[in-house]
Order: C-alpha cells, then structure tokens, then sequence
C-alpha cells in the first residue's frame, strides 16, 4: 500500500510534509483536509476549522500538550480516510482529538496513531512525502 | 553496528480497506475537485498568506473565501459553489512563528 502526500507552503513561509485526505463529518459525508505529517505526534489532531466543518456535537474533553504547555481539545469518534496510488481508498477509524482554538494549530496533525500502520518518508530533498507498508518496501542504498 | 529493534504496541487505530465502489466514485469526484482546490491554493498561498492574517479560509471552485468564522467562509463558499465537494478549510495564525506540532494526551 502506497500513500502520496506534497510539502506544501505553510504560513510562515516553511514547506512541510502533507498528506490530503478526508474525514468523516456528523452526516456521513467527507470533508477533504490536509494533514500535516508528524512523526513527533502520538496522536492524530483535527484543526479547529476542520472540527468546525464536521458538524459534531462534541463530547469527551482532552488537554494536549506540547513543548508550549497545554491546549483544550475535544475526543471525536470518527474516520479518516486516504487516497491509495492505484486510486482505492483506505480508511482509520479512531478516536481522534479537535482543537477548541484556532490559534492552538493551523493544521490537522497525522500522527503515530495513524503513521504507525506505515513507514513514512518525507524526503524534502527529493520532494518525497509517502506512507508505504505491505508489499511496497523501501531501500536505502549509497550513491 | 549492531542494530537495536524495539518491539512497539500496534497503533490505536483501525485500518480498513474501502470496497464499494459507490464510496470509491463518489470519493474519486471529490478527490478531483479538492486536488483543483489545493493546487489553486498552493499556487496563491504566499500572497494568501500575507493579506488574510488572523482569517478564517475556505477554498472551494478554486476560489478564496474568508471570513472572521469558520462557518461563514464555509457557508459563503457552499453558496457560491454548491457542487463542489472537495472544498476545505485553512486557518491563517494571526502571527508568523515557529511551530512545535507534536502533541500528547
């Protein structure tokens, strides 16, 4: 299973790892959202625009933390699904967590409770952001 | 060298493969519709990114649409392009700084 993502321009002029993808709203359909690709997160963390778009009630409460302290955040129950390179789809049921604050963090965070199905490479020399596991494999050789 | 393999706890999320092809379809048309979206939106980030600090985005018919609430660039953006599913949403920080995304519960 092959996953292509870009590095895209983000507000401060910084180009990060992104994955497109969808995640599942209140009624059953998908709202398509960029996620940032973050080996550094134990969790997947939906933008507080994102949250705002699925239409949600939510429930459970969580604070995140970072290297900046603490951020109040909400638990959904809900899917996010990807875009395979031979055009199939797959999808991660979860709980996930939703920023309450939209300064907290501009992007939705892929995190290692979806990353940790594959093996990741970002590679911004090359341009490369992919996820890969199952028959796809990945080599490191010199040059 | 020796090399070290640390045994991990398998993630906490369930991995299933789409099969019908009618979510397929319908998820193929989006697809497209947001890929149009995206590049738009990349190829006018930098000027984006400098004139709507503090906003609320949605991008949708490869159009921009912002506003003060999430809600109403979504709602503008719907009003203006009712078929197209492959819009999103961006919000712009009020202030450029260096981000730390990790996070933990």
């Amino acid at each position: 299973m092959r996953i292509d993502g870009d590095w895209a321009l983000c507000d401060d002029g910084v180009i990060r790892p992104v994955v497109r993808g969808e995640v599942e709203a209140a009624d059953g359909s998908w709202r398509a959202a960029p996620f940032l690709v973050d080996l550094g997160a134990d969790c997947t963390v939906l933008a507080h625009d994102v949250l705002r778009s699925l239409g949600f009630s939510t429930t459970g409460q969580q604070n995140l933390g970072g290297i900046g302290g603490t951020t109040d955040a909400r638990v959904l129950d809900t899917r996010v699904r990807l875009l395979r390179d031979d055009g199939s789809r797959v999808t991660f049921r979860g709980k996930y967590a939703a920023l309450m604050s939209p300064e907290a963090g501009d992007l939705s965070v892929l995190g290692r409770d979806i990353l940790g199905h594959f093996a990741v490479i970002a590679d911004q020399p090359g341009g490369v952001v992919c996820l890969i596991r199952g028959r796809h494999r990945y080599t490191i050789e010199p040059c | 060298m020796e090399r070290f393999v640390v045994s991990l706890p398998p993630p906490s999320t369930i991995l299933e493969e789409v099969t019908d092809p009618v979510e397929l379809a319908a998820a193929g048309a989006q697809r497209e519709q947001f890929d149009r979206n995206w590049r738009w939106f990349q190829d006018h980030a930098a000027a984006i990114f400098r004139d709507y600090r503090g906003k609320h985005l949605c991008i949708a018919g490869e159009e921009l649409f912002a506003a003060d609430m999430t809600d109403e660039a979504v709602e503008r953006a719907r009003q203006a392009h009712p078929d197209d599913a492959g819009w999103f949403v961006w919000y712009v920080p009020l202030k450029k700084m260096p981000r730390i995304y990790a996070n933990r519960w």
